[in-house]
């Protein structure tokens, strides 16, 4: 699948994905998107990466790391990364549920706010926001984690 | 006078605090850790102790609306019970720290071994019946854990397995019986069935006024389903016949373990539990079943202990013979049951603790514990010798021994049962006499190892340190206190107890006192002694007579039953495990297809479901997305290479996001379409791995997956008419409210993720551990392919 053609169009494409995805999980609380279809929609950014080049290309070429070939899969930065991505996502999950508790509600409550930033006007900030970073965190490092391992084999 | 709530609490909760430091404790006082845990069961004891006189209920609320609440009840009986499992707790703990000595796993002993005393104090004081069935439980946890302590041994393992089933089975029994209990309960005092009652006060008081609860469990003919499991469940904890068989076994644990856990407390739970519910269950159902089932493990018990050949066995083969004697106590429907029942709990701790920890002294000092092997030991230990001359008589009844009282109890709870009885009655107090002589004989076995010759093969034999002489020392003195000031002791501890467990109309009035003329019962104790002293002498003639009949018996043997059920078991598994577990994964998905399917079908005929279709009001749009839809379908199963069969799969997914969008449904079609393309990327990535050829279709699997797909087919179909709201736009209640609630609450325009965020977010958060788990189980199987079983 490393084709020319492909590498073309993965060059061209992933970034924009990549926006798409962020735009997708900011709007979420107003608009379709979230942090589910955002985490996903990186991991497809990603998955394509993967498949146009192959699993080093990021740390090699775009970090500009060395890799070192001996290594297997599990202890594979990537995947190093991508198991405290989706464990940090858990963590933050489970952290804005008990933080509504230091407020005397329930577990997972949220509550919002509407601030005025200089440029952006009026902005909401809801706590749910957090709640989406971890739901976020954890799709993309948890199906990155799979994707790449499975590559691999 | 109310009891403190802070006390009670209090009283329960410091053990398991204890237990959750103790790591913390080992770290920094090291092995001497056990003297802190010898503290803190004196604080239990005082706070307890603090208790004595009070009675009533003290709570914390935990589920308001099925009315469970942590409730605690005090009175005399929960009192006597926590005084003494606090109290031997003192002992165990300080004769620990010297019998551990050296030995590894020290924090887990400990911890396990205090978060015990924590349950069964929980045990004693709870009057919540779910409370109680907790901390039941708890108990046989901690056992298990207890009796494995040799975590590697095989033997260790089969005996805390052992001790598991049977425990825990017969905790389900209990909590079977505690359903139809509380379920009765709730009909009686208000509120029908299926608004139970746990609280046992409650429901002992309302017994106690008009005996209206066994009246009503008995009109709807769960009376004797309800005592049957609660016994069960108490003879299976307190190793009653023919559930006796797991009590030896778990002689495997350390010593102080098995006179804390396997005779003092914990196998006590069941007794106590029959003491706690005789006056809801009493009657003569009660009588025959309880008393019958009381005196087979006396003597059952009595007579095995007498062909034991190691000295824990013998006190354990003892602990069940006692145990069965505070089981016939409780089912005589006579006074004297609920006083000897009582009275026999703190006599039987007294002496059997003391005993099991002479035999650690023994064991620790000499090398051995084989019977054959030990005699003579009173010159090397005299201290334990003496302590075991008063113990072990006191087990054997011997007057004016504080075992002896409540014996004569016993008895005459027995005698007069017979009398009133007639007929077949005069075998309770038979029995009872014939399992005495036996108690004795072992008894006076066991003081021989001090008394008789001293073997030759015997080694030199140390003399033990304070810290391991003075436990069994202070409990061989509480048992001198017990028989010097007998009426004292009753006053304090045992008539408020046995007043618990007195049923209506009976007084009880506990007494103890020497006989000074013949009756029944002092006749049956004269018999008992005169038999056991008699035959003392002629031990071995008893013995090969007691070892041809257990060869006789050996058809029949518990132990032999329970290895044949584990090995069917095992057996039935393996079967199953052929039969289901192919390691093909489309036999998987198959079943559990079609089990969904099966279920959900079941479902919607279980409960009459007919849909609601109101016109075939479709768009054209959504007609012809669909129609291409169907086409991709059967283009599916038509196609020849892979590309192209992802591809048009592809154009299925691809389908029904547009008809998400045509539904309005935009963030759904949003994910379908994230979903799809990762799914078209990975495909792409292991395409090239697919086998291009898979070799000839198999007409009966084809027909079976064309079967299979037609009714999952079905079945979503079904779901979808049942499911969906009736036609014409409007939307649901539950929508509405969603709808309206979002902006104001969740502060977001998108009610989807505010849903998802927000209003059922605990939901999302399960779904984000399920795709961590997957992930986590992919990293291990994937990383530990190369290991295990490939060897």
């Amino acid at each position: 699948m490393t084709t020319i053609i492909m590498k073309t169009t993965a060059r061209v494409v992933v970034p924009i994905v990549l926006v798409v995805a962020i735009s997708l999980f900011l709007q979420g609380h107003n608009l379709p998107g979230g942090g589910f279809i955002g985490g996903v929609l990186t991991v497809a950014a990603f998955a394509l990466v993967y498949v146009a080049y192959d699993l080093d290309y990021l740390e090699v070429s775009v970090l500009e790391r060395d890799v070192d070939p001996g290594r297997g899969i599990f202890e594979h930065r990537t995947v190093t990364t991508y198991r405290r991505l989706f464990t940090l996502g858990l963590a933050v999950t489970l952290a804005s549920g008990a933080g509504a508790l230091l407020f005397g509600e329930p577990f997972l409550s949220q509550t919002f706010d509407y601030v005025h930033l200089p440029l952006f006007g009026e902005v909401e900030l809801a706590t749910a926001l957090v709640f989406d970073v971890g739901i976020y965190c954890v799709v993309v490092g948890g199906l990155l984690a799979i994707f790449s391992v499975v590559g691999a084999e | 006078m109310a009891p403190e709530r802070w006390v009670v609490f209090a009283a329960v909760a410091l053990p398991f605090l204890a237990a959750a430091l103790l790591p913390l404790g080992y770290r920094l006082l090291g092995e001497r850790v056990g003297y802190a845990g010898a503290a803190v069961a004196a604080v239990c004891f005082g706070l307890v102790a603090s208790l004595v006189g009070t009675s009533g209920t003290v709570s914390a609320p935990w589920i308001p609306s099925m009315d469970v609440a942590i409730r605690f009840y005090v009175d005399g009986w929960a009192l006597l019970f926590a005084l003494l499992a606090s109290g031997i707790g003192v002992v165990i703990f300080a004769y620990s720290a010297a019998y551990m000595h050296g030995m590894p796993n020290l924090v887990r002993f400990y911890a396990t071994l205090s978060a015990f005393m924590g349950s069964i104090l929980g045990v004693a004081f709870a009057s919540d019946l779910l409370v109680f069935f907790l901390f039941w439980e708890l108990t046989s946890v901690c056992s298990f854990v207890l009796i494995g302590y040799h975590t590697e041994e095989a033997d260790s393992q089969f005996s805390a397995r052992m001790a598991m089933l049977i425990t825990v089975g017969g905790g389900l029994c209990l909590l079977a019986g505690i359903l139809l209990l509380s379920s009765a309960a709730g009909v009686v005092l208000g509120g029908g069935a299926a608004d139970p009652t746990f609280d046992l006060a409650t429901i002992l008081a309302a017994e106690a006024t008009g005996g209206s609860i066994s009246t009503q469990l008995e009109d709807s003919g769960l009376f004797l389903p309800a005592l049957a499991l609660v016994t069960v469940a108490a003879g299976a904890k307190s190793a009653q016949v023919p559930l006796h068989f797991w009590l030896p076994r778990a002689m495997v644990a350390p010593t102080p373990v098995s006179a804390f856990l396997h005779s003092a407390t914990m196998v006590k739970v069941g007794v106590y539990a029959l003491g706690r519910l005789r006056p809801l269950f009493g009657g003569p159902e009660w009588e025959l079943l309880i008393a019958t089932l009381g005196l087979a493990t006396m003597t059952v018990g009595a007579v095995l202990a007498v062909r034991a050949v190691d000295i824990k066995e013998l006190l354990a083969y003892s602990t069940a013979s006692h145990l069965g004697l505070m089981v016939a106590a409780f089912g005589f429907q006579i006074h004297y049951g609920a006083e000897a029942g009582a009275y026999h709990l703190l006599n039987h701790a007294l002496f059997k603790a003391a005993l099991f920890l002479v035999a650690g002294i023994v064991a620790h000092e000499v090398g051995t514990r084989r019977v054959d092997d030990l005699g003579g030991l009173w010159r090397d230990l005299p201290v334990t010798a003496a302590i075991t001359v008063v113990t072990a008589l006191s087990m054997a009844g011997i007057p004016p021994l504080h075992g002896f009282y409540s014996k004569e109890l016993l008895f005459a709870a027995a005698w007069d049962s017979a009398q009133a009885g007639g007929g077949l009655a005069w075998l309770y107090p038979v029995t009872a006499t014939v399992a005495s002589v036996f108690t004795v004989l072992y008894s006076l076995r066991f003081l021989w190892l001090f008394l008789g010759d001293r073997p030759d093969g015997l080694g030199a034999v140390h003399r033990p340190p304070v810290a391991l002489v003075g436990p069994p020392a202070l409990l061989a003195g509480a048992a001198v206190v017990a028989t010097v000031l007998p009426e004292r002791t009753i006053d304090l501890l045992v008539q408020d107890g046995a007043l618990a467990t007195a049923t209506a109309g009976e007084t009880v009035s506990v007494h103890a006192e020497l006989p000074l003329e013949l009756s029944g019962p002092v006749a049956m104790s004269l018999l008992a002694v005169g038999f056991g002293v008699a035959l003392f002498p002629a031990y071995d003639r008893v013995l090969a007579v007691v070892n041809r009949g257990y060869r006789l018996s050996s058809a029949v043997h518990p132990t032999a039953l329970y290895r044949g059920l584990l090995a069917g078991v095992d057996r039935g598994s393996d079967g199953i495990r052929r039969w289901l577990h192919t390691g093909l994964i489309r036999s998987y998905v198959w079943w559990a297809l079609a089990g969904t399917c099966a279920i959900t079908l079941a479902g919607y005929a279980a409960t009459d479901a007919t849909p609601a279709i109101a016109g075939l009001g479709v768009p054209t749009a959504m007609v012809l997305v669909l129609g291409v839809a169907v086409v991709a379908a059967l283009a599916v199963t038509a196609t020849d290479t892979h590309v192209t069969g992802v591809l048009t799969l592809s154009i299925l997914g691809f389908m029904v996001a547009i008809f998400y969008i045509l539904a309005s449904g935009p963030d759904l079609a949003l994910t379908q379409l994230v979903v799809e393309t990762l799914l078209l990327l990975i495909f792409l990535l292991v395409i090239e791995e697919l086998p291009a050829f898979y070799g000839e279709l198999d007409v009966s699997v084809a027909a079976g997956d064309a079967a299979l797909s037609l009714v999952v087919g079905a079945t979503a179909f079904v779901s979808v008419l049942l499911v969906a709201p009736p036609g014409g736009g409007s939307l649901s209640g539950t929508a509405k409210e969603y709808v309206e609630r979002a902006p104001k609450e969740g502060g977001g325009t998108n009610v989807v993720n505010v849903i998802l965020t927000d209003f059922r977010a605990f939901d999302t958060l399960g779904e984000a551990i399920v795709i961590a788990m997957a992930a986590m189980s992919v990293l291990v199987l994937l990383a530990m392919r190369g290991r295990g079983e490939t060897r």
